[in-house]
């Protein structure tokens, strides 16, 4: 393990009861890297941040956080790191000054010290207005604030964020993200959420999890590429045509289902003027040019065409979809043939989650 | 450190909230209708004495106060999810339960030493009802003070094994109830079966009554402060078992 390793988390297995909320977990988190961690609801984000915290321990495996066992340290793995768990809980009858203070009391910072931070953290938190107000009266968007300051009172190394933007307004969000961004160019990030457009602008590498397993790890763009797909966006004229008569949206649906390498094709949304199509193809392959000459022949005008990877959307439901279905109680019996893209993860572990006790 | 802010922001949280004037005012009032009125009161005893105020408080700090200010204390923060923001700061567990039971013990004993305001208003100033033996006073005063420290610690353990405050008020009543009332009158029975000695020691009352004589009794303190210390250690455990659940 090199040195610049911040989290590591190694076969991370959590069970409650008879419900294994994380099976076989391992990741890495290095310096400077401002990772988006990602799931559904319930695949086990926030029982891996707590676990990294120490406020749960894991059933099988183990963490260190910047260098600490998180069995052997807890004290230090807390001391490095800044916590925001999910929805703020923060004391209600406290004042947002108060409760600060006490934070960074309990983190030993001297009251100098801790001034000279509120003032950053006012600044950044937008905290100004809400200071002597109490806890309680703030609305959630203020109290995840709050709870946002209480992580960086003391300058941590280490940030783990559980849904940081959940309750805030678009504003608020991009400022946080712009924040984020910001800071976590010497400091290490983990970050949930469910908002994938704050992971593509803020994160450069992203973790997906589900039910529990880890069934994506890489730079956004591999984990884009991941399902293999890349994707099209094509707009056509809806009014007007070369030759002939004008397009409607059954026929160019049926042009392209027949071009060779469209996988998939679903209409967007376009104003009354185009019809708008997304296509999935082939990674290696580009049909732009017999897209172009496809619709050349027809006399049809197309007013846009390109190629993307894949958004990081689709592969999130592609890769979290199976799981999903089950949730909801239905079998996964259509859609089979798209990959799952977790193997080589979790061979080996059906069995080995016997409670191992070590106690910290 | 860490124990004393957590103590001291509990201690705070009572006071910013109604519930410790609340508390307070009322035994205030309880007890003074208990010591003065009920069954002629302190009148009818025609001596200088505080017999009638160690009699009565253990009753209104076991069944009233120490059950309403222990319920919260973790069991609330469980359920509001402020514990997990409190233990991820770098802190031990047992700091936060002993700094949970240091707040709470302190607004016991500030409501415990409120009554001083009896034996010196009586006795010294304004009014001076007679030679009083402050013996039987101060060694009355620190039974109260040790039993409080037992009974907060069991309202402790409780609340932490739950996370309704609701639950955790009645069981802790429920539990205090039978180790100050129903032992108490138990021990009469258990006395016919040959277990009268042994009932009765497990009773507060028996122990309080000691102290109310101005007998400093070595097994009554031991007996306080081991179900302290028990309690502590098993809202603990219980506290620390959220990590292997």
């Amino acid at each position: 393990m090199s040195t610049d390793v911040m989290i590591h988390a190694d076969r991370l297995s959590k069970v409650f009861g008879s419900y294994r909320a994380l099976d076989n977990v391992s990741f890495e988190v290095k310096q400077g890297e401002v990772v988006g961690f990602l799931g559904p609801n319930g695949a086990g984000k926030s029982t891996t941040m707590r676990i990294l915290t120490c406020f749960i321990s894991p059933s099988s495996g183990g963490a260190k956080v910047h260098g600490h066992d998180v069995f052997d340290d807890p004290l230090e793995v807390r001391r490095s790191l800044g916590y925001l768990p999910q929805r703020a809980p923060i004391y209600p009858d406290m004042t947002v000054w108060e409760y600060l203070e006490f934070v960074a009391k309990m983190r030993g910072l001297d009251s100098s010290t801790f001034r000279k931070r509120m003032k950053k953290i006012v600044e950044v938190c937008g905290l100004a207005q809400s200071l002597g107000k109490d806890i309680g009266t703030l609305s959630h968007g203020y109290r995840q604030r709050v709870g946002l300051g209480q992580a960086l009172v003391h300058d941590p190394p280490i940030l783990i964020l559980d849904e940081p933007t959940s309750d805030l307004d678009p504003n608020e969000k991009a400022e946080l993200i712009r924040y984020i961004q910001d800071i976590g160019k010497d400091r290490t990030i983990l970050l949930s959420t469910h908002n994938l457009n704050e992971v593509e602008q803020a994160c450069a590498r992203a973790i997906i999890v589900s039910k529990g397993r880890v069934v994506a790890d890489g730079a956004l763009d591999d984990i884009r590429a991941k399902t293999g797909r890349v994707r099209y966006v094509v707009i056509v004229d809806e009014k007007n045509a070369l030759k002939g008569s004008a397009p409607k949206e059954e026929e160019v649906r049926a042009l392209l289902a027949k071009i060779k390498g469209v996988v998939k094709v679903k209409e967007i949304p376009t104003d009354d003027r185009a019809h708008g199509f997304e296509l999935a193809g082939e990674q290696d392959g580009d049909l732009r040019g017999e897209l172009f000459r496809a619709f050349v022949d027809k006399g049809w005008i197309l007013l846009e065409l390109r190629r993307d990877a894949q958004k990081l959307e689709d592969v999130f439901h592609e890769l979290t979809r199976k799981d999903e279905r089950l949730t909801r109680g239905k079998a996964a019996e259509e859609e089979e043939d798209e990959d799952e893209g977790d193997e080589g993860e979790d061979e080996d572990n059906e069995n080995d989650s016997g409670d191992r006790d070590r106690k910290g | 450190m860490h124990t004393l802010y957590i103590a001291q922001r509990e201690l705070k949280s009572y006071f910013t909230s109604p519930l410790a004037y609340v508390v307070i005012c009322l035994t205030q009032l309880l007890l003074g209708v208990l010591f003065f009125l009920y069954r002629g009161g302190f009148w009818q005893v025609d001596r200088a004495t505080l017999d009638r105020l160690f009699e009565y408080a253990p009753y209104g700090l076991c069944l009233l106060v120490i059950p309403v200010i222990t319920m919260r204390l973790i069991a609330e923060e469980k359920s509001t999810g402020t514990l997990e923001m409190l233990i991820t700061l770098p802190v031990n567990d047992w700091e936060v339960v002993l700094g949970k039971y240091l707040g709470a013990l302190g607004l016991v004993l500030i409501l415990v030493l409120s009554t001083v305001v009896y034996p010196v208003a009586m006795f010294i100033w304004p009014w001076k009802l007679g030679a009083i033996d402050w013996g039987p006073v101060k060694a009355g005063y620190l039974g109260l003070g040790l039993m409080s420290a037992a009974g907060t610690a069991i309202g402790l353990l409780i609340s932490s094994v739950t996370r309704s405050q609701v639950i955790a008020f009645f069981v802790t009543f429920a539990t205090l109830f039978t180790l100050v009332v129903l032992l108490g009158v138990g021990g009469e029975f258990a006395a016919k079966a040959g277990v009268g000695t042994v009932v009765t020691f497990l009773s507060f009352q028996s122990h309080m009554t000691n102290f109310a004589r101005g007998l400093i009794d070595t097994r009554s303190v031991v007996y306080f402060l081991s179900i302290t210390v028990f309690s502590l250690m098993i809202a603990f455990r219980a506290l620390e078992s959220r990590k292997w659940k």
